[in-house]
C-alpha cells in the first residue's frame, strides 16, 4: 500500500501535486524533493525563528509569545476541517499559513503565491511522521454554506449554549471567565485562558460564522476547546453560531479620542444609577504590554478597555471596563515596583500633572524628569471607597511616588461581574495640583491594568498609549441662530442693493 | 496637485474661449476657477485663511481689471443692471434672491457641525541626529562611524553570515512584538502604539538612512528624539538600557539582509 501510494505520487505530474489540497482521503502528499527543499528555504528565513529550525517550536523568539508558536513535531492542529485529533489537510495548513492567527505572534503571509505555501506545506509535514502514513490521512468535513443570520436563531443558540457548557470556559455572557477558566491548561502543560467570545476580531480561526461552526464542530487540538460533532445537531448548530455570532460587535473599532460629556446631575458613587448616567457609549482602547522600560510584560492579560467619562459643575468621573478570567480581590497591588507576593487587580488612569505647553506631553510611560504624571491608581483588593483609590505622582517608570496626603482627592468605587471590572473614578475638576478639566480642551489621557492573576505589579502592566480626551462643552452652540442671522443680512444685503440699481436706472418696460 | 480636479477646470477654461460669452462670464468664470483650484486641487489641502486671502486678492484684481476703461465697465454692469431692473427676468431674480441667503446659511450649518477633530500633531519622521553621542559613556562620532561588521561582507562572507544570525536572534528577541517578524512594523503589540512602529519592509525607510543614524536611532529610542519628532509618544524602547554596542551594530545588519536592502552610504565616499 505504502509502496503503492508512493509510486503513485512520483508518478504524478507536477501540475497535479500543486493542486494536492483535493486529494481524497488516505492520499499522502508529500511533495517532490525540489518542493519540499524550496519549502525549507523559506521556513528558515521566515519561520524557524519561531517554530524553530527543527520544527519543534523551539526558536529564538519562542519564550515572547503566548500561545506558543506551535511545534511541529507534535502534528497537532488547532484550526482544522478534519474530526477532532485528525490531521488537518493540505488546504487547512495553506489557509491558517497565509491568514495568520490574529492576536498571537503567528502573522499571516500574503506575499507568499499558491505555490510558495505548498512548498511549505511539505517542509512542515516532514517534521511529524503521521503525515507520511496513508491510515492517518482524512477527508475533511463538509462545512455547509451558512444560512442567513437572525436574531431569533441566536436567541434559541442561547440555549444549546447553556446546554453544552460553554460558560463553564466561555462564561455566561462569553467573556472568558467561566469557572473552570483559570484552570484550563493545553495538552502541552501551559497555562491557557478560554477565547472571549464577545471580541471575535481575536478569534484564531477566523471571524465568520462558517468559521465558528468550524471550531466548536472540530475542536481545537491540544486545547480544551472541545468538539461538539457528536452533542449538537445540525439546525441547533446553527442557532449556537448566531448566538455566539450575536455576542460581539464586527470589528474591534479602537477609538482615539475619548469624549467627556457634561451632566445636570449630581455625580454620586454611592447612587444606584451611577452607572447608568455615563449612558451606553464607551471608547474602546487597545491595552498592550509594556516592553519598554525594565521588567517588561509580554504577556498582558487585558487587550482592552472600555472609557466612558462625565462631568458636571465640580466633578469629572470616568467609568473603566475591561474583561478578566476572574477578580483578584485579595492582596495588595502597586504602580512601583515591588516584591508582592500577593498581587490583586489594579487600574491607574494617567493625566499630565500641568496643563501642556505647546504640543510638550510628559513621556507616555509615567512621564519623565521635566514633565510629571498624575496617576489615579486604585488597587481593586481593597474597599474602594475608604482608601483603595490614591493620587500618584510619575516622573519616569523608575520614578513613581505616592502623594502624601492624598487620600481622599480621588474617589472610587469597582465591582466585578461576568468577567467585567467596572471601576468609577471621581475627583474634583479644579483643585490645586491638578488639573483644570476646562470645557472645549483636549487633554492626553492613558490607562495601565494590572492582572493580579499574572503577578502583574509595577512596570509589568498593560498599557496604551496616550489618546486625547475631548470635554465637550456643557452648552452645546445651537446653530439655527447663527443661520438665521447670515441669511438674513444676507438678504438684506441683495435687498439694498437691487433697492438702489433700481432707483438708480429707471425701470425699462418689461 | 490633485489633477482629477485641475484638469477639468483648465479644459472647461479651454472649451469656453471657443463661445462667445461676455465679459461678466469670463470674470465669474476666473474667480470660481481659482477658489476650486485653492480650495480643492491643492495637496496637502491650504488653509482656509490662505484661500480667503487668495480670493480677496483675486476679486480686487478684477475689479481694478474692469474699471481701467468705461467700456469694460460697461460690458459687466449692463447685463447686471438689466437682470435686477428688466421685468422679463423678475421671476429669476426672485429665486436668485432666495437661494443665496439660503446657501450662506447652510454654510455656517456645515462649518458649526465639522466632526472634532484632535489637533494635528506634526511629527517629523526623520529628524536630524546629532553630531556626536554618548554611549554607556563612549563618545561615538555619528557623522563619520562606520558599522564595524560591514566590511566582512566581502573580506570574510563566512564571519559576516556570522554576525548577521547574531542580529536576527537580537531582532527576534527584542524587536518582533512592535517591528512584526515581516519588518513591516505590524508586530503583535503594534496597533496599541501612536505613532506605529517604523516599518523596515517599505523600500523608502532604512534605504534612505545611513548607518549611523540607525544605531543612535535604536540606542536611544523615542526618548532621545529632538522635541519636533514628539518623543512622548514614540513607544520605540532606548535600547542602550538592555542591549551591547555590538548586538545594536548586528541587528542593523539583520535588518537590511532579512530586508535585501542595503544601507545608504556615506556622502563622501562617493
Ligand atoms: C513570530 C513568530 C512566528 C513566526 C515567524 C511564524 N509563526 Fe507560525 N505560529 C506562531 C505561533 C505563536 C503559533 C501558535 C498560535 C496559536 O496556537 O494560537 C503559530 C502557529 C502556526 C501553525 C499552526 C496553525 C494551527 O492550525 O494550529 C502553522 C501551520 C504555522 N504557525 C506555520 C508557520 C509558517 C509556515 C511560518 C513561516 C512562513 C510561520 N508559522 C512563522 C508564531 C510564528
Ligand atoms: C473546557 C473548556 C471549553 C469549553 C467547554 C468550550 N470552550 Fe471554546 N474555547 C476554549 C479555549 C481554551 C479556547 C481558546 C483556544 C485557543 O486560544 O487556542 C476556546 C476557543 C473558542 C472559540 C474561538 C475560536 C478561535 O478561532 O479562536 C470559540 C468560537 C469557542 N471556543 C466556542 C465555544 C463554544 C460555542 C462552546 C460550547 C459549545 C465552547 N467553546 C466550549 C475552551 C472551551
Ligand atoms: C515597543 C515597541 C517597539 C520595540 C520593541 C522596538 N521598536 Fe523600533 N520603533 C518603534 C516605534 C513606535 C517607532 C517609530 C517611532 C519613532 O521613530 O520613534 C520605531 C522606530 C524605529 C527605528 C527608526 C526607523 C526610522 O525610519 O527612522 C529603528 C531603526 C528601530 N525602531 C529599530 C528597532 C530595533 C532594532 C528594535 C529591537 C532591538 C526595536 N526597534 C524595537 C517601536 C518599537
Amino acid at each position: 500500500m505504502q509502496f503503492f501510494t508512493s509510486l503513485l505520487i512520483f508518478s504524478l505530474p507536477l501540475p497535479l501535486l500543486l493542486a494536492a489540497s483535493t486529494v481524497h482521503a488516505g492520499e499522502v502528499t508529500l511533495g517532490t524533493d525540489a518542493q519540499r527543499a524550496a519549502g525549507k528555504e523559506n521556513y528558515q528565513k521566515y519561520c524557524a525563528q519561531c517554530h524553530g529550525a527543527e520544527g519543534d517550536g523551539s526558536g529564538i523568539a519562542t519564550p515572547f509569545f503566548n500561545p506558543l508558536p506551535r511545534d511541529f513535531t507534535s502534528a497537532t492542529y488547532k484550526i482544522r476541517t478534519t474530526e477532532s485529533g485528525e490531521l488537518p489537510t493540505d488546504a487547512d495548513l495553506k489557509n491558517i499559513i497565509l491568514e495568520g492567527m490574529p492576536y498571537t505572534g503567528m502573522p499571516g503571509w500574503p506575499q507568499f503565491d499558491d505555490e510558495e505555501l505548498m512548498e511549505l506545506v511539505f517542509y512542515i509535514k516532514t517534521f511529524a511522521e503521521d503525515f507520511a502514513d496513508p491510515d492517518a490521512i482524512v477527508a475533511a468535513l463538509e462545512i455547509p454554506e451558512a444560512p442567513p443570520f437572525s436574531s431569533e436563531s441566536a436567541e434559541s443558540g442561547k440555549t444549546v449554549y447553556e446546554e453544552n457548557k460553554c460558560m463553564e470556559c466561555h462564561g455566561l455572557y462569553g467573556r472568558g471567565d467561566g469557572e473552570k477558566a483559570t484552570t484550563l491548561t493545553t495538552d502541552a502543560g501551559d497555562p491557557i485562558r478560554p477565547a472571549d467570545l464577545t471580541k471575535r476580531w481575536t478569534f484564531r480561526g477566523g471571524p465568520t460564522r462558517e468559521d465558528i461552526y468550524r471550531t466548536f464542530t472540530t475542536g481545537m487540538d491540544g486545547t480544551p476547546m472541545p468538539s461538539y460533532a457528536d452533542f449538537i445537531e445540525e439546525e441547533a448548530r446553527w442557532q449556537l453560531v448566531d448566538y455566539v455570532y450575536s455576542l460581539s460587535r464586527e470589528t474591534a473599532n479602537y477609538s482615539d479620542v475619548i469624549f467627556a460629556r457634561a451632566v445636570e446631575e449630581e455625580i454620586d458613587l454611592d447612587s444606584p444609577e451611577i452607572v447608568a448616567l455615563f449612558g451606553d457609549e464607551a471608547a474602546f482602547i487597545p491595552v498592550v504590554g509594556q516592553v519598554i522600560e525594565a521588567e517588561r510584560e509580554f504577556f498582558p492579560s487585558a487587550n482592552a478597555i472600555g472609557v466612558r467619562v462625565i462631568y458636571n459643575d465640580d466633578t469629572v468621573a470616568m467609568l473603566l471596563n475591561w474583561h478578566d478570567m476572574a477578580a483578584e480581590d485579595s492582596g495588595t497591588a502597586s504602580p512601583i515596583k515591588g516584591d508582592i507576593q500577593t498581587t490583586s487587580d489594579a487600574v491607574a488612569v494617567q493625566l499630565p500633572s500641568e496643563p501642556s505647553h505647546g504640543q510638550t506631553r510628559p513621556y507616555f510611560l509615567h512621564g519623565d524628569s521635566q514633565n510629571s504624571v498624575n496617576l489615579w491608581f486604585a488597587d481593586l483588593a481593597n474597599e474602594l471607597s475608604n482608601d483603595g483609590a490614591r493620587l500618584f505622582i510619575g516622573k519616569g517608570s523608575q520614578n513613581v511616588m505616592a502623594v502624601e496626603g492624598s487620600e481622599g482627592v480621588i474617589e472610587a468605587v469597582s465591582s466585578f461581574a461576568d468577567g467585567e471590572w467596572t471601576v468609577i473614578f471621581k475627583r474634583d475638576r479644579a483643585s490645586d495640583n491638578a488639573l483644570v478639566f476646562e470645557e472645549g480642551q483636549f487633554l492626553p489621557i492613558a490607562f495601565s491594568v494590572w492582572d493580579g492573576f499574572h503577578q502583574e505589579q509595577g512596570n509589568r502592566r498593560g498599557i496604551t498609549s496616550w489618546v486625547n480626551m475631548y470635554i465637550a462643552p456643557r452648552e452645546t452652540q445651537s446653530f439655527i441662530g447663527p443661520m438665521l442671522r447670515v441669511g438674513l443680512l444676507v438678504l438684506l444685503i441683495e435687498v439694498l442693493l437691487i433697492a438702489w440699481v433700481r432707483r438708480k436706472y429707471k425701470r425699462t418696460p418689461g | 496637485m490633485n489633477w482629477l480636479i485641475l484638469l477639468p477646470v483648465v479644459a472647461v477654461i479651454v472649451g469656453l474661449l471657443f463661445t462667445r460669452i461676455g465679459l461678466l462670464g469670463w470674470v465669474a468664470i476666473v474667480w470660481v476657477a481659482v477658489y476650486t483650484v485653492a480650495s480643492y486641487a491643492i495637496i496637502p489641502p491650504l488653509p482656509s485663511s490662505i484661500v480667503g486671502l487668495t480670493m480677496a486678492i483675486v476679486t480686487v484684481s478684477l475689479l481694478v481689471y474692469i474699471s481701467t476703461d468705461e467700456s469694460k465697465l460697461a460690458s459687466v454692469r449692463d447685463p447686471l443692471v438689466r437682470f435686477m431692473v428688466d421685468r422679463k427676468y423678475q421671476n429669476y431674480l426672485i429665486a436668485v434672491v432666495a437661494t443665496i441667503p439660503v446657501l450662506a446659511a447652510a454654510r455656517v450649518y456645515i462649518q458649526m457641525n465639522q466632526p472634532i477633530e484632535p489637533p494635528a500633531v506634526g511629527r517629523t519622521i526623520h529628524p536630524a541626529p546629532p553630531q556626536e553621542m554618548s554611549f554607556k559613556g563612549k563618545k561615538i562620532d555619528l557623522v563619520n562611524v562606520e558599522n564595524p561588521y560591514r566590511a566582512l561582507e566581502q573580506s570574510d562572507p563566512q564571519e559576516f553570515a556570522l554576525h548577521v544570525e547574531q542580529g536576527r536572534r537580537v531582532y527576534f528577541e527584542n524587536c518582533v512584538f512592535c517591528h512584526g517578524d515581516r519588518m513591516d512594523g505590524e508586530g503583535i503589540f503594534a496597533h496599541g502604539y501612536e505613532p506605529r512602529p517604523a516599518n523596515f519592509a517599505d523600500p523608502t525607510t532604512i534605504v534612505m538612512l545611513q548607518e549611523g543614524y540607525l544605531f543612535w536611532r535604536i540606542a536611544t529610542g523615542g526618548p532621545g528624539l529632538p522635541a519636533e519628532s514628539g518623543p512622548w509618544n514614540s513607544s520605540m524602547p532606548a535600547w542602550d538600557q538592555f542591549l551591547s554596542e555590538q548586538e545594536i551594530w548586528e541587528v542593523i545588519l539583520f535588518l537590511y539582509d532579512y530586508t535585501e536592502q542595503r544601507p545608504r552610504a556615506r556622502e563622501h565616499h562617493e
